[in-house]
């Protein structure tokens, strides 16, 4: 199971934004970070695998290994199969508010083509326990939490195991343990599934994603396996704590990737070769490897790619 | 500050809107072209007041039913944008907040209206204006329609549009509210006005200003021109009424309305389905009952289902989509209750509606349906809320997951295009058969209501469930569609109520070919004789014309379905061009079958039967008249003898008609050519003549030809035309299959067969089409004083006929004159009939399985004193019984002994007043159709089917009564008396047949009765009627005819008594020959005036020769008891006469007329009549008067003219109740 998604451009007609520039990527099964700043196209993206969206140019084609044989599916072309294999959870998303959860959710079924009855009682159940959802499955969808209604919207996705599972930055409306619950679970998923996990939170990437893309302005900037991208930025990032009124002066004498305030003082974190004047060095995280790339600290991505 | 601010910004943001531009560019052509294309009658200005005002209304019905748009969006945007947390956060009050919103609204609507207005002002003085129809200019016809008409409604509507919206959030709501108003008004508003005659409620509920339309009905051209609608008498209090309404809602709004955090489910939003965006609002009104604990941490462990993607699944994904899109609407409050209120009420109102001037009709399922069958394209209904409804709901389906933002969920499933959009059209399918399932129950409803117990439950499938549900589904299909192409809600509603006002106004803009109307077809008909008839057969043509349109409709919208985030247009055409691989077999069956039907159908409509427009019918006319009216004079022979065999094949639809014409040269030069007119396109075949002769003309498109004589035609001299015709109808036309020869009811008229000579008849009538034709201009008919007219005798010719009629065993076929013989031939049954005496050249052959009722009718001598001889010429004075024969419908015989009585009342009174009944035979037959009166021929009257369902009460108005002694009186009036082609003909023939049935209706059912007819024909003057007319002499429409002349003999009967007014009858009678000049209402006038006492010869001037009216009022009235115990009654009265022209000019006549003065008791309460004290006639004067009277009792009203005789349009304050004073 691989989406290959090659040379991926889109330009948004009104403001002649480009969303997405020549995206090239190759997503294995397992749980897979894309990782980005609003507005970078990660949206585009993700829409235009869940077959919601053209891309202007480019292929992107799903292969789908199975123990006798396998075969691809166009993913631009053949709508159709893509979404019988399809899981997908949007970044923002309605619900009727006059259904209850079971009966919506029985609708879903059928729509994901499990038609008999009795499949569908034991899949709806299943799912509305999974979900937590099972004791409030009477009530009608208008009076959900965004908690609640974010966990339907996984049960809905999960629906007919899917191979190809996209979610949009899904653990926005989620609570501490729901969040980790969930990522368990597209995890869990990714064994046999690609999970693809769009998000601007570096801390949903570092902690379950196998491999990872970081993208701005609609270019990948750098892919990589979140644990080798640290172990990369090795004595590279470094730390100091600063008055606030001398950032001007230490952004012009040095490379900085990231600001915090921290009670009052500024810490800096820059990204060197050699260790600067009065910094420390410090082990770094996920986040660094985000800020670096954003920065420009990676050389050409095509080097860094996985063979 | 922030007032201002709210309006300005709201206001900018609309102007920018492009739906704003759209309405406002429509309203501008709207008015700049309507007034280009209309053509307006009787010399009204298009520039008049009245005229602005009917297209003011006009245009305020479109912006109603178009222009919720922008006080929907003003009302809910911030909500639908889900911008409200930031917006009622701000410090800005409700009043202000509200109320900027509602008053920008208000003025971005008061000026696409105005708009209206614009394109008035740029149709009559841009370019290329018809200045000739125009009047001065007059600045106060516009104010006074905006200001009057347009704004109150904009004001009225766009305040109940935006307490709706607001409230519930949606700002579609806004759009149901239109819908609403527009039922409400104008629906209700007519129906409670005119069907239910509750008058005052009626035109309070007007909004739109419909009322005032109907009512300018009445008025005079002088009063179109230049009368101004004003706020005055009962329009004020409509405008004060729905201005209340207004402040109302808007009131309401402001109490209701919550600057706060939406909550769903309060009941107002409720009304109109779903609430906004509820879904995506993060709402946290409910405990998360699943984060109380109890949190199953365990591994994740999905069951793995096997699923399956094919055909039963296809299917199955359909009846899941039809099913919770049928579940969404018809949950919605409007979704089912409206159409079902509707048709309880429809079923419940049924006895106030079901009857025809004021005689209920019988509830047969036939009768039934026609109120709850319209046309697709017919708007003057109440069930146009369906289509209506369709557009919405339409709408709804399309928007449902966008609206509640769960399409990207719903568009990644594995779920077909044509899945989502058949599941979601069974489930509006489904939903409109709920709605036709309510027509049913309405149509049973009402015959429970009227006591009629025989429900033909399989006639109401086939016209509901068969052809009412088809027209729906078409027009369902066809929004959706429009819906799915559009891509754009509201857009989406302004295309679709488009289309469906292009549906019913086609035919208006000249487009009359059912191929080019959606979901069109040439018409139906049920009834009892008939069935459905050969109506059934190009209709299941067209519907599978418009069925594969649909087809290839739905596979379009498949193709374009927008299934993604790309809605633009480039991408859907990228889409549509992708996903044609899998839809290109339907696709092509589609186009195939719309060809084929298609060609299938133009083949029948244009090859097979010309086809013809209005204008080429027009067209057609004006040709024949050009190339042949100048034989109108030519010499010609007269036919005096018409034999006939008629084979009617019923089950064919097909006759063979071989005929003979007897015709002689009555004229004093020699004939050397023989004209035919005949039917045009059709022809005649095997014409041949006894002597030799050889075709010079044979033009069978415009139907004429001339066959020259080798040896003319001396005077004297007589020869015998021979011909043959076919009828069959060659496949179906655009208006469907000749309905002569049918099934069961065939009805043959002579029109069909060949008239010697040129037909004047068929010229262009009106005065502009004339002109448009390049003919010579001529007056619609002949002028009174048009002498040389009077010299045409064509129509007044007499013949006998001879006629053998073959038709189907089972059937009876009939023809004028007595039944020689009948015999059997194979499956076939003949007829041979024959006149005993001469009759007009206009009969017609019947073949029915009838049903019929024999009565005779022995005559008496004529009544003693009567000296005039036996006026029918070429008949013996019979004293032979004549025979009454009824042939019906077998279920229709409610009215066949009201019938045979009135025959037999009715052959007794014309006999003895006016002259015997000449034939052996009366015949009155029935044949299938709704109509309700009877049409006379000679010996020989048919009436169709409608006239049977009419069901009088015991003891009420018999009008079958009525109208049968009418007819019969037409064979005096008409029949043999047949007046000169002229003005005020119609008085000679109708007045006269009306005038003896009243007679006869006085002398059978008595004088109360009489009184009861005179009543009800009486309400027809107060319809808005224009007083402007000529003298009834020169009478020239219906109204005068049946009407206006009948009460003129009646209050001339009042004044010199009824022999005398029948002997001027009978005098003209008397003078009668079928010979030239032929009689005219000048000379029913000098009659009377011999009949009538020089004292009263004013009377018969005021009556007859001129169009007068009459202001009577009693203004004072005082009675007091005198010392003898008498009382004393003291009339203060003032008295007016007018006449008023053709154009509406009144002139003031001094009167010093006879009028009556009534005294009358006061009415005691088990007295039904009141006690006639004194009344007898007085002189009265122009001005006022006053008039002392001594009455024997206590008196309790007096007046002027209480019986109303004389013509006066507000006849309520004739007599006053009297005053008491002190004894003396």
């Amino acid at each position: 199971m691989t989406l290959k998604i090659t040379n991926i451009s889109k330009t948004y007609s009104t403001g002649a934004v480009q969303a997405l520039k020549n995206v090239t990527l190759t997503i294995p099964h397992g749980l897979y970070g894309l990782l980005g700043p609003n507005g970078a196209g990660k949206s585009t993206l993700m829409r235009i695998l869940a077959t919601l969206q053209e891309p202007d140019e480019g292929t992107i084609s799903l292969e789908v290994s199975s123990p006798d044989s396998g075969h691809v599916i166009d993913v631009v072309n053949q709508k159709d199969e893509v979404r019988q294999t399809l899981g997908y959870l949007p970044q923002e998303f309605g619900l009727y508010p006059k259904v209850s959860a079971e009966s919506l959710l029985d609708h879903f079924a059928i729509l994901k083509g499990i038609t008999t009855r009795r499949s569908r009682q034991v899949v709806v159940e299943a799912l509305l326990r999974q979900t937590n959802l099972w004791d409030v499955r009477k009530q009608k969808l208008g009076g959900y939490s965004g908690g609640m209604r974010q966990r339907f919207g996984v049960a809905v996705a999960l629906l007919g195991n899917p191979k190809l599972m996209i979610v949009d930055e899904p653990t926005a409306g989620l609570d501490p343990a729901e969040r980790v619950r969930f990522l368990n679970l597209l995890s869990e998923l990714g064994e046999n599934s690609v999970v693809l996990l769009s998000t601007h939170i570096v801390e949903d990437v570092s902690e379950l994603c196998t491999r990872m893309a970081i993208i701005n302005k609609g270019e990948i900037i750098h892919e990589a396996e979140p644990l080798k991208a640290i172990e990369g930025l090795k004595g590279k990032i470094w730390r100091k704590i600063i008055e606030k009124s001398l950032l001007p002066q230490v952004e012009l004498e040095h490379k900085i990737i990231s600001t915090k305030l921290l009670g009052g003082s500024t810490v800096v974190h820059v990204y060197s070769g050699e260790e600067p004047v009065g910094f420390e060095s410090v082990p770094p995280d996920l986040e660094d490897v985000y800020f670096s790339a954003m920065a420009g600290h990676y050389p050409q991505r095509a080097g860094l790619q996985p063979k | 500050m922030k007032f201002t601010e709210i309006f300005r910004f709201e206001f900018r943001y609309q102007w920018r809107h492009t739906s704003t531009w759209l309405l406002f560019g429509l309203f501008l052509l709207f008015g700049f072209l309507i007034l280009r294309m209309v053509t307006l009658p009787d010399g009204t200005y298009l520039n008049a007041p009245g005229t602005i005002a009917f297209f003011t209304v006009f245009g305020s019905v479109i912006w109603v039913v178009i222009g919720g748009v922008v006080a929907g969006d003003a009302a809910t945007r911030d909500r639908q944008t889900r911008m409200h947390p930031l917006m009622y956060t701000t410090p800005v009050s409700k009043l202000t907040y509200l109320g900027a919103r509602f008053l920008a609204a208000l003025a971005v609507n008061a000026l696409i209206l105005l708009s209206l207005f614009a394109g008035c002002l740029l149709s009559f003085y841009g370019p290329g204006a018809k200045t000739q129809f125009m009047g001065p200019f007059r600045l106060a016809s516009y104010f006074t329609n905006y200001g009057f008409l347009a704004l109150p409604t904009v004001v009225a509507t766009t305040a109940i549009q935006f307490t709706v919206a607001a409230l519930s959030g949606r700002a579609i709501a806004s759009y149901v509210a239109s819908i609403l108003i527009l039922i409400f008004s104008q629906f209700g508003g007519t129906t409670v006005h005119y069907a239910l005659e509750w008058k005052v409620l009626g035109s309070l509920m007007d909004l739109l200003g419909t009322s005032i339309v109907v009512e300018m009905e009445g008025w005079t051209p002088i009063d179109k021109n230049t009368r101004l609608i004003l706020l005055e008498g009962p329009w004020l209090w409509n405008r004060l009424l729905w201005f209340g309404l207004a402040a109302g809602a808007l009131a309401f709004t402001y109490f209701r309305f919550r600057l706060g955090h939406v909550i769903p489910n309060t009941p107002w939003t409720r009304i109109f389905s779903r609430r906004s965006n509820p879904g995506r609002s993060p709402v946290l009104t409910s405990p998360d009952a699943s984060d109380q604990g109890n949190r199953d941490t365990s591994p994740i462990n999905l069951p793995n289902r096997f699923r399956q993607f094919g055909i039963t699944t296809d299917v199955r994904q359909t009846l899941a989509i039809a099913r919770t899109s049928f579940g969404m609407i018809a949950r919605s409050r409007g979704g089912l209750t409206l159409v079902a209120l509707l048709a309880i009420g429809t079923g419940l109102f049924a006895p106030e509606y079901m009857e025809w001037l004021g005689v209920p009709l019988l509830a047969r399922t036939e009768e039934v349906l026609r109120t709850l069958t319209p046309a697709l394209s017919s708007f003057k209904t109440q069930w146009i809320i369906i289509p209506f409804l369709t557009i919405f709901y339409a709408g709804e389906l399309v928007w449902r997951e966008r609206e509640a933002g769960l399409n990207e969920l719903s568009d990644t499933t594995p779920v077909r295009e044509w899945v989502l959009l058949l599941g979601k059209f069974l489930g509006l399918s489904l939903v409109i058969i709920t709605w036709v399932t309510f027509l049913m129950g309405a149509g049973i409803i009402n015959q429970l209501v009227m006591k009629y117990h025989h429900f033909e439950i399989g006639v109401y499938l086939k016209a509901l469930f068969g052809i009412q549900l088809t027209n729906y589904l078409l027009f369902a299909l066809l929004v959706y569609a429009i819906h799915i192409l559009v891509n754009q809600k509201y857009i989406g509603h302004m295309v679709a109520i488009g289309v469906y006002g292009y549906i019913l106004f086609a035919s208006m803009i000249g487009l009359e070919h059912n191929i080019l109307i959606y979901a069109s077809d040439p018409g139906w008909s049920y009834s009892d004789m008939l069935g459905f008839g050969p109506t059934i057969t190009p209709w299941l043509w067209f519907k599978f014309y418009w069925v594969s349109w649909a087809f290839l409709l739905a596979v379009i919208a498949t193709l374009f379905w927008v299934r993604s985030k790309e809605g633009g247009l480039h991408a859907r055409f990228q889409r549509a061009k992708h996903r044609f691989a899998a839809y290109r077999p339907a696709f092509w069956m589609a186009v195939v079958l719309v060809a084929g039907s298609g060609g299938f159908i133009f083949y029948n409509t244009n090859v097979l039967n010309a086809y013809l427009n209005q204008a080429d019918r027009l067209l057609m006319r004006a040709k024949y008249e050009r190339r042949y009216g100048s034989y109108w004079n030519a010499p010609r022979p007269v036919l005096v003898r018409t034999r006939l065999q008629v084979e009617l094949y019923p089950d064919e639809q097909k006759a063979e008609i071989a005929g003979t014409y007897q015709l002689v040269n009555r004229g004093k030069v020699a004939i050397d050519s023989i004209h035919l007119s005949t039917i045009p396109q059709d022809g005649i075949a095997a014409v041949s003549f006894n002597r030799p002769a050889f075709p010079m003309v044979l033009d069978d498109e415009l139907g004429y030809r001339i066959y020259s004589l080798k040896n003319p035609l001396q005077p004297g001299d007589s020869l015998q035309m021979h011909f043959k015709m076919h009828i069959e109808p060659r496949g179906f036309s655009n208006t469907g299959v000749d309905a002569s020869v049918v099934a069961n009811g065939s009805h043959l008229t002579s029109d069909w067969m060949p008239v010697i000579g040129y037909q004047d008849d068929r010229r262009l009538r009106d005065v502009r089409d004339r002109s448009t034709h390049g003919l010579a201009p001529r007056t619609e008919r002949p002028s009174l004083y048009d002498v040389a007219a009077r010299n045409d005798t064509r129509h007044a010719e007499q013949i006998d006929l001879e006629a053998i009629v073959g038709t189907t065993r089972g059937q009876i076929g009939v023809a004028p004159g007595a039944l020689r013989r009948t015999w059997t031939k194979g499956d076939r049954q003949y007829f041979h009939y024959a006149t005993n005496a001469p009759i007009h050249n206009d009969y017609a052959f019947f073949s029915a399985r009838y049903a019929v009722r024999e009565a005779h009718w022995i005559p008496h001598s004529p009544r003693s004193g009567q000296t005039f001889p036996n006026p029918l010429p070429g008949s013996q004075p019979t004293v032979k019984p004549v025979t009454i024969q009824i042939y019906y419908h077998p279920d229709h015989d409610a009215n066949v002994e009201r019938m045979v009585k009135s025959a037999q009342a009715s052959l007794a009174y014309y006999s003895r007043e006016f002259g015997l009944y000449p034939y052996s035979h009366f015949r009155v037959l029935e044949r299938p159709g709704p109509g309700r009166g009877m049409h006379a021929e000679p010996m020989t009257i048919d009436y169709q089917e409608g006239y049977s369902l009419m069901n009088p009460r015991p003891a009420g108005l018999d009008l079958p009564y009525h109208i049968m002694a009418h007819e019969v009186a037409h064979q005096w009036w008409g029949l043999f008396l047949s007046p000169a082609a002229v003005e005020g003909a119609g008085v000679l023939v109708e007045s006269l047949a009306t005038y003896s049935a009243m007679q006869v209706v006085e002398e059978t059912l008595g004088y109360e009765h009489l009184l009861r007819y005179l009543s009800q024909m009486r309400l027809e003057y107060e319809v808005p009627r224009s007083r402007a007319a000529p003298p009834l002499l020169r009478a020239n429409n219906q109204f005068m005819n049946y009407r206006k002349g009948p009460f003129a003999l009646y209050v001339l009967r009042k004044y010199i008594g009824k022999d005398r007014v029948n002997d001027a009858l009978r005098r003209m009678l008397r003078d009668y020959t079928p010979n030239p000049p032929l009689p005219t209402t000048l000379d029913f006038y000098r009659e009377l005036q011999t009949v009538t006492p020089d004292s009263l010869h004013v009377m018969v001037h005021d009556l007859f020769a001129a169009n007068t009216f009459w202001e009577l009022e009693t203004q004072r009235a005082t009675a007091k008891q005198l010392k003898e115990g008498t009382w004393q009654v003291i009339l203060e009265l003032e008295a007016r006469k007018m006449t008023v022209d053709s154009i509406g000019m009144e002139t003031n006549v001094l009167m010093k007329d006879w009028i009556e003065i009534g005294v009358y008791a006061p009415t005691a309460k088990d007295q039904p009549s009141e006690k006639v004290l004194y009344l007898r006639k007085h002189r009265i004067s122009t001005g006022k008067q006053t008039i002392i009277l001594t009455v024997p009792e206590k008196p309790g009203r007096a007046g002027l003219d209480p019986n109303h005789l004389l013509i006066d349009l507000n006849p309520g304050n004739n007599t006053k109740k009297l005053k008491m004073e002190g004894v003396l």
